[in-house]
């Protein structure tokens, strides 16, 4: 017999169905709103590419940290050991200190570009005598606890000085003695009223005759603002010594602050030396083959402004282009380097003149400042520029109207332009 | 340049449409399903831990976790590929000794901090719930992340950057204190130690600049001075838990050879936290500020002031992910992240966003697919992009 449904159960029959398709309707709609979650997800993934989400690879020459093009795959396999140790942060139980200045090659060099007005260094002496027993050359003002930070005596000839570029010292180096003397005029010969004269230094006993700048005897500086340096191996150990307070095979004695107050033993927790020769060598290399930015595209006006460069004779000095010679990295020998320097000793006047002298350079001297690179530098120093050896000029401009000396009849020129040709020679400057 | 022009094309555009999307589609009524992550820990402090124990036997219980982890990392589109590396390694044992005492070890190895810790050797004593004392070694009441961080319960494969560049997870100390639950509709969790807090490694130990992590010393004291740990949670519903936490304690030796070279410096950190559910979504958030008394030889170097933050959110997707496989689920979970490890400075920082495909088997196992995105900025603030794609498989064994 058919049990027959009374209205109260076909009621309830009728609500569970309604309550079942909710829930189905329900479970439809959450399912596919979470569909809908995953296919957005997977076209806004699609539509944005890989290589984007996932980074993407620089152009080459719109960096300051970029190896040269044509080394073999063993060279860039030392390229990328330096750059480990050129970024390498020293911890005080590694050996920072006592007394330093950073804590790494690369907290100096930004973006292995020039430096802040926050870490420039200040070097000092009276007259030639670099003061050693005081502090000289170079003041450490920072310390590890413990130890005392130096400050700078009274009476003596002070130079603050900004870190250079890295970049692009493989090729300086590779230009050749010759090559720089030749475009000497120590007595100005010719009357043009540009001397330039090589800065005779002799190295350190440390940097054999094998070492490019290295041997007995005066060699040509070519590194540091006074080109008072001769060899990358010389900058390199005495950046790891004077910069960050790590001893080398070269340095093997702590630097430390002769005038401190306080004299405590084993300060420094490291053993001596706190890095050894590969680990300077890495570093050299490293500097060695990094690449100078490539310079930008030579529009209509840049045209004009190389035109002006040559005819107010700033490039007298700015040489555009030295040639390298023989170099054990290929890539480095005999070929054009437009880093626009002599890298002599020119006369910048009073206004620059820091009256310490470095080398055989006086205290007027300055070795002219490359300008490759000036293209893509604000990019690495938070939209700023800062120019000449101690960041005193924030755009290229400025740095014109510092010049006096042999370059003031220059920067007259540069003064006397038509506001079109004044615009131009910038242009032509900064996309260098 | 070309890290923040790739991070201005491709983060905005890809998390937008992500987070329109899942906050679009979430539902209230879709809140049944989710992992362990999103329990309160309503105690935290449970030898039993919350997670899952490999054996149990005689009041005696042990298991551990694991993670692997295969992907490939990208610095400015160099690719680093990791094709198999571990992420994590845990074991951990407890003891029911007592009605009232127990004993628990645990150790962990944890690839974004590169250490191995002992993270717990301790020994309780229960009251009762709401009062307990503990002593021994034990995770830092250093917000939810340090308490509670089993690999399998981690929606995403790293912690997040306040966790291992600010608080240093896993954070343990040798200390004693006590700590519990209150009882009611609403119930107060809390913890209160004295430890031996960060040492001098944060200074000595650290490259580049202060890093709390390098700090960490769960074996012993280096000053003979202990720190203060307390954190005080509140949770006013299930799955909703709001915590407070602080460390305070000098760091440093002052002595070296005898000599006093150095006076009493102190760093504090306060770390703030939370988790809810919040339309279908749970969300847990860290935040954390250091401050550190730096020596002043090395101010201008070493960063006096950290913070760090993070969100993230997480959501199911199918549960379960096939009809027979009930443990199973689908998740996908998102975070952004970011450290500014010197305030003194415009860099010294990282930003990140992770996102992350997850298959669950609730609550052993988990297998992630994800992706990140960093920004690293150096101490001149110069950016370097980091990216990379991840899979990841953690679980308890």
């Amino acid at each position: 017999m058919i049990k027959r449904q009374v209205p109260q159960d076909i009621g309830r029959i009728r609500s569970r169905a309604a309550h079942g398709v909710q829930a189905m309707r329900r479970a439809f709609r959450e399912r596919s709103l979470d569909a809908a979650i995953v296919a957005i997800c997977l076209i806004a993934v699609l539509s944005i590419g890989c290589s984007d989400l996932l980074t993407t690879k620089p152009p080459i020459g719109t960096r300051f940290d970029q190896p040269m093009e044509g080394l073999d795959n063993g060279e860039l396999g030392d390229f990328q050991d330096g750059q480990e140790q050129f970024r390498r942060a020293f911890s005080i139980a590694e050996g920072l200190g006592p007394i330093f200045n950073n804590v790494s090659c690369a907290s100096c060099h930004s973006g292995d570009g020039r430096g802040v007005p926050s870490n420039i260094l200040t070097r000092f002496s009276r007259g030639s005598d670099l003061v050693l027993g005081e502090g000289g050359p170079q003041i450490q003002d920072r310390a590890i606890p413990g130890a005392e930070g130096e400050r700078l005596p009274a009476g003596v000839d002070v130079s603050r000085r900004l870190p250079p570029p890295v970049f692009g010292v493989g090729l300086i180096e590779a230009v050749t003695d010759s090559t720089l003397l030749t475009n000497e005029d120590p007595g100005d010969s010719n009357a043009d009223g540009i001397s330039g004269r090589a800065n005779w230094v002799t190295p350190p006993a440390f940097v054999p005759a094998t070492e490019p700048g290295g041997g007995p005897g005066p060699r040509v500086g070519r590194f540091g603002r006074k080109a008072q340096v001769t060899s990358l191996l010389q900058q390199t150990v005495d950046a790891y010594h004077q910069d960050v307070g790590i001893t080398s095979p070269q340095r093997p004695a702590e630097n430390t602050n002769p005038l401190s107050s306080v004299v405590v033993p084993g300060l420094d927790p490291a053993n001596d030396p706190e890095v050894g020769g590969q680990e300077v060598n890495d570093v050299m290399q490293y500097m060695r083959m990094l690449a100078p930015p490539a310079p930008g595209e030579m529009t209509a006006r840049r045209a004009q402004g190389a035109a002006v460069f040559t005819a107010i004779r700033c490039g007298a000095c700015h040489l555009p282009s030295l040639r390298t010679g023989a170099h054990e990295i290929e890539a480095l020998a005999d070929r054009d380097v437009p880093l626009y320097s002599d890298l002599l000793l020119h006369d910048l006047g009073d206004g620059l003149a820091d009256n310490r002298p470095d080398g055989s350079a006086d205290g007027r001297e300055w070795r002219t400042a490359p300008l490759w690179g000036l293209r893509i530098a604000r990019e690495f120093l938070n939209g700023q520029l800062f120019l000449l050896h101690d960041g005193r000029a924030r755009s290229v401009e400025e740095a014109i109207l510092f010049h006096g000396g042999e370059a003031a009849a220059v920067r007259d020129a540069f003064n006397a332009l038509p506001a079109a040709d004044r615009e131009a020679l910038l242009d032509y400057v900064e996309s260098r | 340049m070309t890290g923040r022009a790739g991070l201005l094309k491709a983060i905005p555009r890809a998390l937008v449409p992500l987070m329109v999307a899942a906050i679009l589609g979430a539902s209230p009524n879709w809140a049944a399903a989710a992992t362990t992550r999103a329990t309160p820990v309503a105690d935290p402090f449970d030898p039993d831990r919350g997670g899952v124990a490999h054996g149990s036997e005689q009041g005696i219980l042990w298991g551990g976790h694991g993670e692997i982890r295969l992907a490939d990392d990208r610095v400015l589109g160099a690719s680093d590929p990791e094709w198999f590396s571990i992420g994590r390694v845990n074991g951990f044992a407890g003891a029911r000794l007592s009605a009232k005492w127990r004993l628990s070890g645990e150790g962990t190895w944890d690839r974004a901090t590169d250490d191995f810790v002992l993270e717990r050797a301790e020994l309780t004593y229960r009251w009762k719930r709401s009062l307990q004392a503990h002593g021994g070694i034990f995770p830092a009441p250093l917000g939810r992340t340090n308490l509670r961080h089993d690999a399998p319960l981690n929606p995403l494969a790293e912690h997040s950057l306040v966790a291992t560049q600010l608080i240093g997870v896993p954070n343990a100390m040798l200390g004693a204190g006590i700590r519990g639950v209150t009882r009611g509709a609403k119930p107060m969790s809390y913890e209160v130690d004295l430890v031996t807090g960060l040492s001098d490694g944060l200074l000595y130990e650290s490259p580049g600049g202060t890093r709390l992590p390098f700090g960490r010393s769960n074996y012993g004291d280096n000053n003979g001075l202990p720190s203060i740990a307390a954190r005080v949670a509140f949770h006013p519903r299930a799955g909703t838990e709001w915590g407070l936490a602080g460390q305070t304690g000098i760091y440093n030796e002052t002595k070296i050879g005898g000599v006093t070279v150095d006076g009493n410096r102190w760093v504090h950190l306060l770390v703030a936290d939370g988790v809810t559910r919040w339309f279908g979504l749970d969300l847990a958030a860290e935040a954390g500020v250091a401050f550190i008394d730096i020596p002043p030889g090395l101010i201008g170097l070493y960063a006096e002031d950290q913070w760090g933050a993070s969100l993230e959110a997480s959501r199911t997707l199918w549960d379960p992910l096939f009809g027979n496989w009930k443990s199973s689920a689908l998740r996908v979970a998102l975070r952004g992240d970011a450290v500014d490890l010197d305030r003194g400075l415009l860099g010294d920082s990282r930003h990140r966003v992770m996102a992350s495909l997850n298959v669950h088997h609730r609550p052993y196992a988990i297998a992630r697919f994800g992706w990140y995105y960093e920004l690293r900025r150096d101490r001149f603030d110069n950016e370097t992009p980091h990216a990379g794609v991840t899979f990841t498989a953690a679980s308890y064994f």
